[in-house]
């Protein structure tokens, strides 16, 4: 009976759909969060869009994106999603470890600052205590209406370093006035009383400029994964964009798999999928492409954090962008 | 044979040697490139980092921030603690009154204590300083139950005999008695009470040595962390000095 056996698993085992292309390696590492940018994963997880690719994929789970970009540059990871202030800072660090190979989303509205009754504008925080959770992209935002409206963010208003999670609390309890966050916090601000909409990403002047929010999510690959496992990356990065065109075509199919991930009710995590523009793959070899507006826009926020102090020196973004690895590349 | 102070000098000159060899090994292993920056800055790097923080102003007001926070939640957990300890350690009523509670906090981290110093202090200087103090204070009052209980009998006894009341008791006997043991406990307690302002610095904060590492850590500056952490270590060496001459003041007869 044994040889029975083998033969049903043989017959059973998901057969990788790159035809003729033979996987190096089953097991992907992806570090990821809660964060939107990361639902193609875990939608691809649940769904088996992996697994028919004949991948076995490891979602890792990490509360910043810092720690997540660590682990990748450290050879714990094999891809992942991240805010490109992250990306940028390693490309700042000189690491050359990474490439950046797609962007997936953009997210606009579901990351800005929210604000209690009575400061109806960014010039109404002077004074006020603004909860933010420094070296996010939500600071960057911050930082960029700040000095849009003339403030100083070191002397005319008191910015809260804290964690976005920790911001419904504080909030709540009255010892912050304003909080920018993003989703899944953001919804659950937004719901609280007397609390409302200051402003979102799209204030933010490179959103206005080049369609780019203060941070926007990028796809990483590890580059010696990459060396090594060539068609397993591809058939990461097929399942990943089959995962983006089913978040983009079922949202309500997707969002019922995404409040296990998210806690979010399914009407909020719905209505987060709508406030999502979602790039498929065949929208990336546009995006990726330099000199193009994504590329030029990466490059300014790069400047930006340069010039905020926030980083040490600008790098060319241009270098790391890698859309040869994509599938047609 | 070398006299003393010949050994001495050569043990300064020995150590002296060892760390800059390690050093200049450490900057050799960087500039060959055999380990990347990202893992491990030079030392020069660091150095490098140090000049420009000090050009920014940033590098005094992240030690001066830190500073007062170990300093007023430290200094407030020993104030307390001593007079508190010297009376559990006179005390076997009292101390078995308390002794479940100290047990019970002792082992505590200081980060434990950073949700509900938040609910009770929210996100302001105080809720840093109780931190501290949370994460210092059961630890130091141990060190000087123990210091106060290790006094000799013997001399306790001959003071009482001599017709010593509490007060000249403790005053006369116990407490210079037990000063060596707890000034010793207590500059344990004072590293010990450097890492739980880096607990204190990890919530809303803009300022100090923790958050300087953990912001470094954010924005991939590898040189931050390590100056961070070596002004850690160079802060409490600079405290421990201050505490051994204030010893050498105190108690005359410690060798």
């Amino acid at each position: 009976m044994g040889w029975v056996f083998m033969v049903v698993c043989v017959l059973c085992r998901p057969v990788p759909v790159t035809a003729g292309q033979r996987l190096e390696q089953k097991n992907v590492v992806y570090g990821g969060s809660s964060w939107l940018g990361h639902y193609p994963v875990w939608v691809g997880i649940k769904n088996g869009v992996f697994q028919q690719k004949g991948l076995e994929v490891q979602f890792q789970q990490f509360h910043a994106s810092s720690g997540r970009m660590g682990s990748l540059v450290g050879d714990h990871l094999d891809f992942a999603s991240t805010g490109s202030i992250s990306a940028i800072a390693l490309m700042a660090a000189g690491v050359k470890r990474f490439s950046i190979i797609g962007t997936q989303d953009s997210y606009a509205t579901v990351e800005g600052i929210i604000a209690r009754e009575g400061i109806p504008s960014v010039k109404a925080l002077k004074g006020k205590k603004l909860a933010v959770t420094f070296a996010s992209s939500a600071h960057v935002l911050v930082l960029d209406v700040l000095k849009t409206e003339g403030l100083d963010p070191k002397r005319d208003i008191h910015l809260i370093n804290l964690k976005v999670s920790e911001m419904p609390a504080a909030f709540k309890s009255g010892e912050v006035d304003a909080c920018a966050a993003w989703t899944p916090v953001f919804n659950r601000l937004l719901a609280m009383k007397r609390a409302h909409l200051l402003l979102n990403d799209t204030q933010f002047s490179l959103f206005k400029e080049f369609g780019l929010g203060p941070g926007p999510d990028v796809l990483v690959v590890r580059n010696a994964f990459a060396r090594k496992c060539p068609n397993t990356t591809r058939a990461f990065i097929e399942g990943y964009f089959q995962s983006v065109s089913e978040l983009k075509d079922q949202p309500e199919a997707c969002a019922r798999v995404l409040t296990g991930l998210t806690r979010l009710d399914l009407k909020d995590q719905v209505n987060v999928l709508k406030d999502i523009t979602w790039y498929p793959l065949d929208a990336q070899s546009r995006l990726m492409v330099n000199p193009g507006s994504f590329v030029a826009g990466l490059q300014k926020l790069a400047d930006f954090l340069f010039e905020k102090g926030q980083i040490d020196r600008s790098p060319r973004v241009r270098k790391w962008i890698d859309p040869n690895l994509l599938p047609g590349g | 044979m070398k006299s003393a102070s010949e050994r001495k000098t050569w043990q300064i000159f020995v150590s002296i040697g060892s760390f800059f060899a390690v050093i200049l090994l450490w900057e050799v292993v960087c500039r060959m490139g055999l380990i990347e920056p990202i893992f491990l800055p030079a030392p020069s790097q660091v150095l490098t980092r140090a000049i420009r923080m000090i050009e920014q102003g940033a590098f005094f007001e992240h030690i001066l921030a830190s500073g007062r926070r170990v300093m007023v939640g430290f200094l407030l957990a020993g104030f307390l603690a001593i007079p508190f300890g010297i009376f559990l350690g006179t005390s076997p009523f009292f101390k078995a009154v308390f002794d479940p509670i100290i047990s019970l906090l002792r082992p505590l981290p200081s980060m434990s204590w950073i949700p509900l110093s938040l609910l009770w202090l929210g996100i302001t200087e105080t809720q840093k300083y109780s931190i501290v103090f949370m994460g210092s204070f059961a630890p130091s009052l141990l060190y000087v139950i123990e210091a106060t209980r290790n006094v000799d009998p013997v001399l306790i006894r001959a003071a009482q005999n001599l017709g010593a009341g509490r007060k000249d008791l403790i005053k006369e006997v116990i407490l210079p008695a037990a000063l060596p043991q707890i000034i010793a406990g207590l500059k344990v307690m004072l590293g010990i009470a450097w890492t739980c302002v880096i607990a204190a610095e990890l919530v809303a904060a803009r300022n100090g040595l923790g958050f300087m590492i953990m912001n470094g850590k954010e924005y991939f500056q590898t040189d931050t962390v390590l100056l961070g952490m070596l002004l850690i270590s160079l802060t409490v060496m600079g405290i421990d000095g201050i505490f051994r001459i204030f010893e050498r003041r105190v108690l005359p007869w410690i060798p």
